[in-house]
């Protein structure tokens, strides 16, 4: 390494710019290794390239810091960093000295954010999970046909405008109360609270959708937070939620009444089809007409057999009473003395009187033979009394 | 009187009047009035689906910075 130069104007040591730089490398060269902090941006690599440039900055500040790592450790480490992810990486501060540019000359880079909040997301998920705010008996059903849906929305106009349209092509007999708030980054669950809050206020909305397209897992993170997933558990309507993409699990979905893979699926879910409802409704008309038809015609049948029962009385009554004076008939018949004399018996008479013993007529009294045709007049020639 | 009433509401309580009738042991005057009660019930519910278009209502955020 080239030594630190001055060269002198009377007793003024003056450096170079490479020499002062050359300098300031050397001091930096003695301080220890360090492990710093950032989210990565401007992640720069080359396979003609020997290193890897990145720069480190500070979520809090916007502080910044060149990074350069070897190309093939860095490749070793297999990490596929993205914009944003918070690292930590390990090495020694060093100036560029064309440039008189401080950075940090890395040995390693370890990913950390993500590990970190997933453990945290693990662990409020079997907190919130042990009581019981995911259980399947606290979900709700849907209204079939809410009276208002409230919509709560990031600036994504794709998620949106996919629900507005679903919503309005099945039926648009229904109104939609929008709520757009910060949906990620800083503040947004604290958003995502007072939007749940205000959509319920409102009587009229009768079920929730909060709507959020994909995004990173750290832009879904809000969905997660301990208060937005209470809000939703104790929204005073059902919620649906429809964030990030099918193989994202926000908690918010599992505190949700319903999870929608889409804004879209969402909309089908929250309303009904106009048509089906429709044709629903006209087939109970149908059957009121029809219900009311067969209780008249039921009625008619009824009154129709009452009248010819009012109608058929009467001769039933005589038909009884005939039937009642032909078995007199038939009784008076048989006691009859005509009957018996039909049988070859003959009534006798005398005087006016019936003969029921011989000594009452003596011989040469005249008597009446009643025959059953005809009637005979006869003199007694001789009494045989018993 | 409907307009507080949801079409949920609307649409149930034209079902029960269904149900009834086709249980058939109403008297028939009782069920024309219910026929007469079903038919506005019905138009009621038609009138709030038809001719009806999607209202958007937008909540300004409160939080300032938004």
């Amino acid at each position: 390494m080239p030594k630190v130069e001055h060269t002198l104007h009377g007793d003024r040591k003056v450096f170079t710019v490479s020499s002062f730089n050359r300098g300031i490398g050397m001091h930096l060269g003695r301080l220890p290794p360090v492990w710093v902090e950032g989210e990565v941006t401007e992640l720069r690599r080359n396979d003609a390239w020997a290193n890897v440039f990145l720069t480190l900055k500070d979520p809090k500040t916007g502080a910044c810091l060149s990074v350069t790592i070897a190309r093939r450790t860095y490749d070793r480490l297999e990490l596929d960093l993205t914009e944003g992810e918070t690292v930590h990486v390990a090495g020694r501060a060093e100036i560029y000295e064309l440039k008189g540019e401080l950075g940090l000359r890395a040995t390693t880079i370890e990913r950390i954010g993500l590990g970190d909040q997933l453990v945290a997301l693990e662990q409020l998920k079997r907190k919130l999970a042990a009581e019981g705010l995911f259980a399947p008996d606290r979900k709700r059903k849907l209204p079939r046909v809410p009276r208002a849906v409230g919509i709560l929305t990031g600036a994504d106009a794709a998620a949106r405008g996919d629900l507005v349209a679903t919503i309005g092509a099945r039926f648009p007999a229904t109104t939609l109360v929008v709520h757009e708030a910060r949906v990620q980054g800083k503040g947004a669950a604290r958003a995502i609270v007072v939007a749940i809050a205000e959509l319920t206020s409102r009587t009229d909305v009768d079920v929730v959708v909060l709507a959020r397209g994909g995004g990173s897992f750290e832009d879904l993170l809000p969905f997660s937070d301990e208060a937005v997933v209470r809000a939703v558990a104790a929204s005073r309507v059902p919620v649906v939620s429809a964030v990030g993409h099918e193989q994202d699990t926000p908690l918010c979905d599992l505190a949700a009444d319903v999870r929608a893979a889409t804004p879209t699926a969402a909309g089908a879910l929250v309303v009904p089809d106009l048509r089906d409802l429709e044709s629903a409704l006209g087939a109970t008309r149908r059957r009121l007409g029809l219900a009311l038809r067969s209780q008249v015609d039921r009625d008619r049948n009824r009154l129709g057999r009452q009248g010819e029962r009012l109608r058929a009385a009467p001769r039933l009554l005589l038909e009884r009473r005939r039937a009642a004076l032909d078995r007199s008939g038939a009784r008076l018949e048989t006691l009859s003395p005509l009957a018996t004399l039909g049988r070859g018996y003959a009534i006798v008479r005398a005087g006016g009187g019936v003969l029921r013993a011989a000594d009452q007529a003596r011989p040469g009294d005249l008597i009446d033979v009643q025959l059953a045709a005809g009637s005979l007049d006869a003199t007694v020639r001789e009494v045989h009394a018993k | 009187m409907s307009e507080q009433r949801s079409f949920e509401e609307l649409q149930r309580e034209l079902e029960e009047i269904v149900t009834r009738l086709e249980r058939g042991d109403v008297p028939v005057d009782d069920a024309i009035a219910l026929f007469c009660q079903g038919e506005t019930l019905y138009k009621e519910c038609v009138a709030r689906l038809q001719g009806a278009e999607l209202q958007i209502e937008e909540l300004v955020p409160r939080e300032p910075g938004m």
